[in-house]
C-alpha cells in the first residue's frame, strides 16, 4: 500500500522494522492496521466536532444557531461520532498496540481485521446517514445516544448500530488470537504491564460489546415489529450494558495508555507491578457494574440493587481508580529520580518535557480525569446525590471530565505519538502543536466546569435546544443561568478552535510533514533512555506523588460534602 | 512494555503507596457506609413503590382521580386526599397546575402515557434546590414527597422526548393551609 505514503515503511524480510523510540520490533501488519483503524478514529473526530460546534451554539441561546428538530439531530451525530466512533476505532487499534505490537509478533488473520474495520465503516457510515436524513416525529425521531424505547428512531440507525458493534467484535479477534499464542508459546511468562491492561480492556470490551448487540439487536427487531412489546425498563437496563460499558473501555484503555506514554515519554517506571495488576483485575471485575448509575433514579430497581451496583461493589473499581491515580504519577517520579531528574519535592515534574505535547496531553489528562471527571463521576453515582444530578447538564459536565478532557485529550496525545513513530513523520507547526493540549486543556476544562454548575447550582436540564431564556408556553425560565451559558458559549468556542489545531497539525504532518531520520525522534525518549540501572523502583522517593495525591483526597472529600449539603437541603422524598 | 523480571509478585510495596492504599481502601468503604446508612436515616431517598400499569390502566386511574378532586378558583386541581397522580405525556404534563399542603406527606403517582420522560421539579426562587426522576411508560412509580415551603414548583421534561420535549412545563402550587 502507497496511499499517499502513509504505509511503506522499510521493513526487513521477515516485515519487521525496529523502532528507534521504544525499541519494539514493529510487525508491518500490525502497524498497517494502527494506522488505518488511527487515521478513521480521527475522521470521526472531525465529524463529532463540527456538530460540537453547532451544538454549543444552539445550547447558547444568545446565538440559538439550530432550530430545536435540527438541534437534536445534531446533538445525536455528536454524541455517536464522539462518543462512540472516535473511542472504539481507536480503542482496537490500541489493542494492536497492546497486544502484537508489545509483545513483537505479527497481527495475525488480518483478513478478519479488514472485515470487522469494514463492518464498523459501513456501520457507523449508516448511523450518520439515519440520523441526518431522518423524517422526525412520529417515529424517525432523533436517537441521542441512548434512542430510549418506547420512542422511535429510524430502522437505519438500529441496524447501523448492530453493524458496528459486530465489527468492532470481529476486529477483537485478531487480538484474542495473539493473546493466545503469546501465552501458549510462553507459558509461565508474565505478560507485560501494557499488554496486560489491553487485554483487560479487551475484556470489558467483549462484555460491553455483547451487551449492545443483544440490546440493539433485540431493538432493531421490535422497530421492525417482529417484537411486538418493548419494555422501556429493559430496555435501560440492557442499554447501559453497552451505554456506560462502552465508556468503561474508553477509561481502561485510557489507563492502559497513560502507563504506556509516562513510560515511554517520561521515563516512568511501574512501582509496583503487583498493585498496579490488582488495580487492573478489579477494573476486570467490578467497573462494569457501573452501568448501574444511570438507574438510581428510576423507578422498577430495588434499592438494595442500586446499591451494590453503583458501588462498584463497594467501591472496587473507585478503589481501582485511586490506586493508579497514585501509581502512575508515582511511576513517573521514581522514574525520573532514578534518571537524576528529580531535586526536592517536585524537581521530577519540573524537569519533565513539558513542551513535548505527546507528554502534556498525557499529563492533563491525567489531572483532568481524576480531578473533574473521576470525582464527580463517584459523587453523582451515589444513589441519593444522584437525584440532583440525573438528566441535568451537571451530568453532561461530567463525561466531557471524562471522554471530553480525559479521554480524548489522552488519545490526541497517542496520535501525536503515532504520528512520530509509526508514521515517521515530524509534526508541523512545532510551537503551535506543542501548545495545542494547553489550549485545549484549559478551554474544555472550563466548558466542564460550567456545564456542572449550570445544572447543579441552576437546574438546567441536559438535551434541550432552549428553556434558559425562554419555556415555550410559560413565564417561567431558568434566565439566571444565561451568565454560564455565555462563558460556557465561549470557551466552548476555543475548545473546539483547540481541537481544530490538533486536526491540522495532525493532517499536515501526515500529508506534508518531514519524514523522521535518524535523531529527529530522540526528543521522545525519556531523558537516560528507557532502560537505566539503579536501586529497585519502590526505593526511590515518592514524596510529590503522595503530597498531590493528599489534595486530590482533599478535593474528593470536600466535593462529597458539598454535594451530599446540597441534597439534605431538599424537601423529604421516598421511602 | 518489558515483562517484569523475576518474582515480581515478591516485590516490596513503598511505605507512602501503602498508605495510600490503606487510605483509599477506608474512604471506599466510607461512602459506601454512608450511602447505605442514608437510606435509613435519611429524608432524601429515590425510593418507592413500583406498580406494573398500562398507559390505559394509569389514564384511567387519572380520570377517577381527577373526577374525584376539587379545584380552585383559578383551576389547580385539589386532590381528594393524600394521593397525587401526574402523567408525563408528549407534551404535557397531565394532573398539574396542581395545588398541594405544606408540611403533608403525599404520595406522587409518577408514570408515562408514552414514552420516557423525566420529572425535574424545582421552587420558583431557589433553583438549586432541584431534584430529578426518570418516568417510565408501563410503570407507575409512588414517592412519598413532603414539602417543607410554600411556594411555586415547576416541573420540566429533562428526558428527549420528542420534538417538544422543551415546551413541557407543568407547575405544583404549594400552600400553607388548604
Amino acid at each position: 500500500m502507497t496511499a499517499l505514503g502513509l504505509f511503506d515503511n522499510d521493513y526487513d524480510d521477515e516485515g519487521f522494522r525496529t523502532c528507534g523510540v521504544t525499541g519494539m520490533d514493529v510487525h508491518r501488519s500490525a502497524e498497517n492496521h494502527v494506522k488505518l483503524f488511527g487515521l478513521t478514529a480521527v475522521v470521526a473526530l472531525l465529524i463529532g466536532g463540527i456538530f460540537a460546534f453547532t451544538v454549543a451554539m444552539t445550547r447558547w441561546e444568545v446565538i440559538g444557531l439550530l432550530a430545536p428538530s435540527d438541534f437534536y439531530t445534531h446533538l445525536s451525530l455528536h454524541a455517536w461520532n464522539l462518543l462512540i466512533f472516535w473511542m472504539v476505532f481507536m480503542e482496537i487499534a490500541i489493542l494492536y498496540v497492546g497486544g502484537p505490537m508489545i509483545l513483537g509478533r505479527r497481527l495475525p488473520i488480518t483478513i478478519v481485521a479488514k472485515v470487522g474495520y469494514l463492518a464498523m465503516l459501513v456501520g457507523a457510515i449508516a448511523v450518520n446517514v439515519s440520523v441526518w436524513t431522518a423524517s422526525g416525529f412520529p417515529d424517525e425521531n432523533a436517537p441521542l445516544l441512548t434512542a430510549y424505547a418506547p420512542l422511535q428512531s429510524p430502522t437505519g440507525f438500529y441496524a447501523g448500530v448492530v453493524l458496528f458493534i459486530i465489527g468492532a467484535v470481529v476486529a477483537a479477534l485478531p487480538f484474542f488470537l495473539t493473546m493466545w499464542r503469546e501465552r501458549r508459546e510462553n507459558p509461565g511468562q508474565s505478560l507485560p504491564l501494557v499488554a496486560f491492561g489491553a487485554f483487560v480492556t479487551s475484556i470489558i470490551a467483549t462484555e460491553a460489546l455483547v451487551g449492545g448487540l443483544v440490546t440493539f439487536g433485540v431493538t432493531l427487531l421490535w422497530r421492525i415489529e417482529v417484537i411486538e412489546f418493548m419494555d422501556p425498563a429493559w430496555y435501560r437496563q440492557m442499554y447501559w450494558t453497552i451505554g456506560h460499558g462502552s465508556q468503561q473501555i474508553n477509561l481502561a484503555a485510557m489507563v492502559t495508555v497513560w502507563y504506556f506514554l509516562t513510560h515511554v515519554v517520561g521515563g516512568a517506571e511501574v512501582v509496583s507491578e503487583k498493585v498496579s495488576r490488582t488495580a487492573f483485575v478489579l477494573y476486570l471485575f467490578f467497573i462494569n457494574l457501573g452501568a448501574a448509575h444511570h438507574l438510581m433514579s428510576d423507578p422498577v430497581v430495588s434499592s438494595g440493587w442500586r446499591l451494590f451496583n453503583t458501588s462498584y461493589a463497594f467501591y472496587g473499581a473507585a478503589f481501582a481508580s485511586m490506586i493508579h491515580a497514585f501509581a502512575i504519577p508515582a511511576g513517573l517520579e521514581a522514574g525520573r529520580r532514578k534518571r537524576g531528574k528529580g531535586g526536592g519535592l517536585f524537581g521530577w515534574l519540573t524537569s519533565a518535557p513539558w513542551s513535548n505535547p505527546v507528554f502534556s496531553a498525557t499529563m492533563f489528562s491525567i489531572i483532568l480525569f481524576g480531578f473533574v471527571g473521576g470525582i464527580t463521576g463517584v459523587v453523582m453515582g451515589q444513589m441519593q446525590v444522584n437525584m440532583t444530578w440525573h438528566n441535568t447538564f451537571a451530568t453532561v459536565g461530567h463525561f466531557h471530565g471524562t471522554v471530553a478532557v480525559g479521554t480524548t485529550l489522552a488519545f490526541m496525545g497517542l496520535v501525536f505519538f503515532v504520528i512520530r513513530t509509526m508514521f515517521l513523520r515530524n509534526l508541523t507547526f512545532g510551537r503551535l502543536a506543542s501548545l495545542q493540549p494547553y489550549f485545549y486543556a484549559g478551554a474544555m476544562g472550563i466548558v466542564t466546569l460550567m456545564m456542572m454548575y449550570a445544572g447543579l447550582l441552576y437546574g438546567v436540564p441536559r438535551r434541550t435546544a432552549e428553556v434558559v431564556e425562554n419555556i415555550p408556553g410559560t413565564e417561567f425560565s431558568l434566565s439566571a443561568a444565561a451568565p454560564l451559558f455565555a462563558l460556557l458559549g465561549i470557551f466552548a468556542v476555543l475548545a473546539i478552535l483547540a481541537g481544530a489545531v490538533f486536526l491540522v497539525v495532525a493532517v499536515t504532518s501526515l500529508l506534508f510533514g518531514d519524514r523522521v531520520s535518524d535523531g529527529d525522534n530522540s526528543d521522545l525518549v525519556a531523558d537516560g533512555g528507557l532502560e537505566v540501572d539503579g536501586k529497585p523502583v519502590h526505593a526511590y522517593e515518592m514524596r510529590g506523588t503522595f503530597l498531590v495525591c493528599l489534595v486530590f483526597l482533599a478535593v474528593f472529600v470536600v466535593s462529597y460534602v458539598l454535594n451530599w449539603y446540597l441534597l439534605s437541603e431538599l424537601w423529604s422524598v421516598g421511602l | 512494555m518489558k515483562p517484569p523480571d523475576g518474582n515480581w509478585w515478591g516485590q516490596s510495596i513503598n511505605r507512602r503507596e501503602t498508605i495510600w492504599l490503606g487510605l483509599s481502601g477506608i474512604w471506599s468503604l466510607l461512602i459506601f457506609g454512608w450511602m447505605s446508612g442514608y437510606t435509613r436515616f435519611g429524608d432524601q431517598n429515590p425510593i418507592g413503590e413500583t406498580l406494573k400499569v398500562s398507559p390505559e390502566e394509569y389514564q384511567q386511574k387519572l380520570s377517577d382521580y381527577t373526577d374525584e378532586a376539587g379545584e380552585t378558583e383559578e383551576g389547580l386541581l385539589v386532590p381528594p386526599d393524600d394521593d397525587v397522580y401526574l402523567a408525563a405525556q408528549q407534551w404535557v404534563w397531565q394532573g398539574a397546575p396542581v395545588v398541594l399542603e405544606a408540611g403533608r406527606e403525599y404520595d406522587i403517582h409518577l408514570s408515562s402515557l408514552d414514552v420516557q420522560h423525566g420529572f425535574s421539579i424545582r421552587p420558583e426562587d431557589a433553583l438549586s434546590k432541584q431534584m430529578n426522576f426518570q418516568i417510565l411508560p408501563e410503570y407507575e412509580w409512588i414517592l412519598p414527597m413532603e414539602f417543607d415551603d410554600p411556594g411555586t414548583y415547576h416541573v420540566i421534561c429533562n428526558e428527549f422526548c420528542g420534538v417538544g420535549h422543551r415546551t413541557m412545563h407543568g407547575r405544583v402550587e404549594v400552600v400553607e393551609e388548604l
